[in-house]
């Protein structure tokens, strides 16, 4: 009996000993900490979610609805369903954002491979201020450019007779300036990593430039080329206010545009934006989870603006 | 011997040809990139200096070189625009607005993403998820979470914020948060700092895992508890990196037009210079106006610039 109750003690005082280990403030508050950040974070993007599956009655209710009684597809159906009333035609507003964002970031891959060889492996003169410049244009604000970009093009499709407005090949172009420098400065980077005498081998068993940069360079190079391949799609199709400026016709509104149109709508139907807004962010997530480690590496670098 | 200096003589000729073709071979292939940033960068910079100058509006926008010369007077009606002049604590007017903002939020910002890292530095179960998550604000699109933040914020029924604090006593009737002066700037400035946290987070974060582990290790030893080795160790080494975030992000918040035109549309309390370049050119078609404006904010962004250049340059001498 005697031996058990000291058995007995003695576990309990371990026991205590082992919360008390385990259970300090430190832990608590680290416990608090994460909880309060997580939830921050994850409930807007559950209520987006969550809310496109919403009824309009749930969505116009006395009180927020927090978990939808089924998973109903009206806001669905109104963004893609033709025979639904006031359908948005939504499909061609995502086939438009990806006809700007993807020669976007095929475009700024191609450039910057180039230009980014060019000023981390060939020697000329003005190659320092090349690079100098770039950094001082990527802190150029988009806001500063917007009106003699708007004053330029107006000009310019007067002379030409072309339609500048409501054209997505001005958007992909405004897009590469904005985009380029980064590429430009990411690659450059990178490309210096790697050890030159790789390359001058290559030259020297007979390959050209270009063979060299097509066999040995980009090869070696893929993680950093991926990584400005998704920023730059990732940028042109988040982005706001030039396609605000520059589209004024529906059949050309990138997916931005038209939530904030459907958003402004005088009937307000937050359950079709939210719809909208998860199926523009669903990819982009995706995209994001899929190349992560790479694209921390080029976020710690300060590559990307915004 | 003249045959080798003559062989010599063709080599530096020859290798001098190589020069001359590698830097051809270099300027062929930075041309593109130099055209579109030259064309839609650099030249758009300096026309919007000349738009500055001169009178534009939508009627003479398509025979913009022949718009009159107005000399200051954008500037001066810039300055002296009730929406952009200081007038009073009620009535603070962009640039005030605008400074206030962007120290503020990027202040706030800073301490999420430090207090952010410091969690995530921590070895524990599903840290590489968390980490993935906590980056999720930065990379989605502005305008589905500024919209989900707009209907939270919501002053219908349906809005959850004003649900939760009326059912906690705090209120008793909705209240139309976004709209309300005072307090829009703060809820803006919150989703300034839940969006971009991440960014000073993951900074942040590569500089702590450089931190060399026996520097704790001595401290221990001496007997520091964990705040002392926080403020003693933690934020010398981090440091330049904070300073770095910090003008960085300041200069991004100073120039955002997306993330306050969406939630506000830069109405109570929350006009920026990004807005009102915005309302002054294409609201009302003032476009040397709203020109001016955005001069008057690339007079601080240069000044800025200046600032971020010492800072990283001080930081690398040291490194």
């Amino acid at each position: 009996m005697s031996t058990l109750n000291q058995h007995e003690r003695v576990n309990k005082g371990n026991f205590i000993d082992h919360l008390s280990k385990t259970l300090s403030w430190e832990k608590f508050l680290f416990a608090v900490g994460l909880f309060f950040f997580i939830s921050m974070i994850i409930f807007p993007f559950y209520w987006m979610v969550s809310s496109s599956f919403k009824s309009g009655a749930e969505i116009a209710g006395r009180a927020p609805v927090y978990i939808p009684s089924s998973l109903r597809l009206d806001a669905y159906r109104e963004l893609f369903d033709p025979a639904w009333k006031s359908f948005q035609n939504f499909g061609v507003n995502i086939v438009n954002s990806l006809l700007v964002a993807i020669p976007t970031a095929l475009i700024a891959v191609v450039l910057s491979i180039m230009g980014a060889y060019a000023s981390a492996r060939l020697h000329f003169k003005g190659r320092e201020w090349i690079l100098n410049g770039v950094l001082i244009v990527y802190l150029f604000p988009a806001v500063l450019l917007m009106i003699p970009l708007f004053a330029m093009l107006s000009k310019v499709s007067q002379t030409f007779g072309f339609n500048v407005q409501d054209n997505l090949v001005i958007l992909v172009l405004t897009y590469l300036a904005q985009t380029l420098p980064v590429a430009l400065y990411m690659l450059t980077n990178y490309f210096r990593t790697i050890p030159d005498e790789i390359e001058q081998a290559a030259l020297i068993d007979g390959c050209t430039r270009f063979e060299v940069i097509w066999r040995v360079t980009i090869p070696l190079a893929i993680p950093a080329i991926v990584t400005v391949g998704i920023y730059t799609f990732m940028i042109a199709w988040n982005e706001f206010l030039y396609a605000f400026i520059f589209l004024n016709d529906r059949s050309t509104f990138t997916i931005p545009i038209k939530i904030n149109t459907i958003f402004n709508d005088p009937s307000p139907r937050p359950h079709v934006v939210m719809a909208a807004s998860t199926i523009m962010t669903i990819p982009i997530i995706l995209l994001f989870l899929a190349f992560e480690k790479y694209l921390s590496q080029g976020l710690t670098s300060g590559s990307v603006k915004g | 011997m003249a045959e080798t200096a003559s062989s010599k003589k063709r080599f530096w000729l020859l290798s001098k040809s190589m020069h001359a073709s590698e830097v051809r071979l270099a300027w062929l292939l930075i041309l593109p990139t130099a055209i579109i940033v030259f064309g839609l960068v650099l030249f758009p910079a300096i026309f919007s200096i000349w738009i500055s100058f001169h009178k534009i509006g939508l009627y003479n926008l398509n025979d913009v070189f022949h718009a009159p010369f107005i000399g200051f007077d954008n500037y001066k009606s810039v300055l002296n625009d009730f929406a952009f002049k200081w007038g009073g604590p009620k009535q603070w007017g962009a640039w005030v607005t605008t400074i206030f903002y962007s120290f503020v939020s990027t202040f706030i910002t800073l301490i999420g993403g430090l207090i952010a890292a410091i969690l995530l530095n921590r070895p524990f179960r599903g840290r590489g998820l968390a980490r993935s998550v906590f980056l999720f604000p930065y990379v989605a699109p502005v305008i589905s979470v500024a919209f989900v933040w707009r209907w939270l914020l919501d002053p219908r029924p349906s809005g959850v914020l004003n649900h939760i604090l009326i059912n906690l006593g705090i209120i008793e009737t909705q209240q139309a948060f976004l709209a309300t002066r005072g307090l829009a700037i703060w809820l803006v400035i919150i989703f300034q700092a839940w969006r971009y946290f991440p960014f000073a987070m993951l900074m942040i974060l590569a500089r702590l895992q450089a931190i060399d582990d026996t520097l704790y290790e001595a401290a221990a030893v001496d007997g520091a508890n964990s705040w002392q080795k926080f403020i003693s160790i933690t934020i010398p080494q981090i440091r330049y990196v904070l300073g770095a975030i910090f003008l960085l992000r300041l200069l991004w918040t100073f120039n955002k037009f997306d993330d306050i035109w969406l939630l506000t549309g830069g109405g109570y309390g929350t006009n920026v210079l990004p807005v009102l370049t915005y309302q002054f050119s294409f609201n009302m078609y003032d476009f040397g106006k709203g020109a001016a404006t955005a001069m008057i904010m690339m007079a601080a962004l240069v000044v800025f610039i200046i600032g971020y250049v010492l800072i990283i340059m001080r930081n690398s001498e040291e490194s």
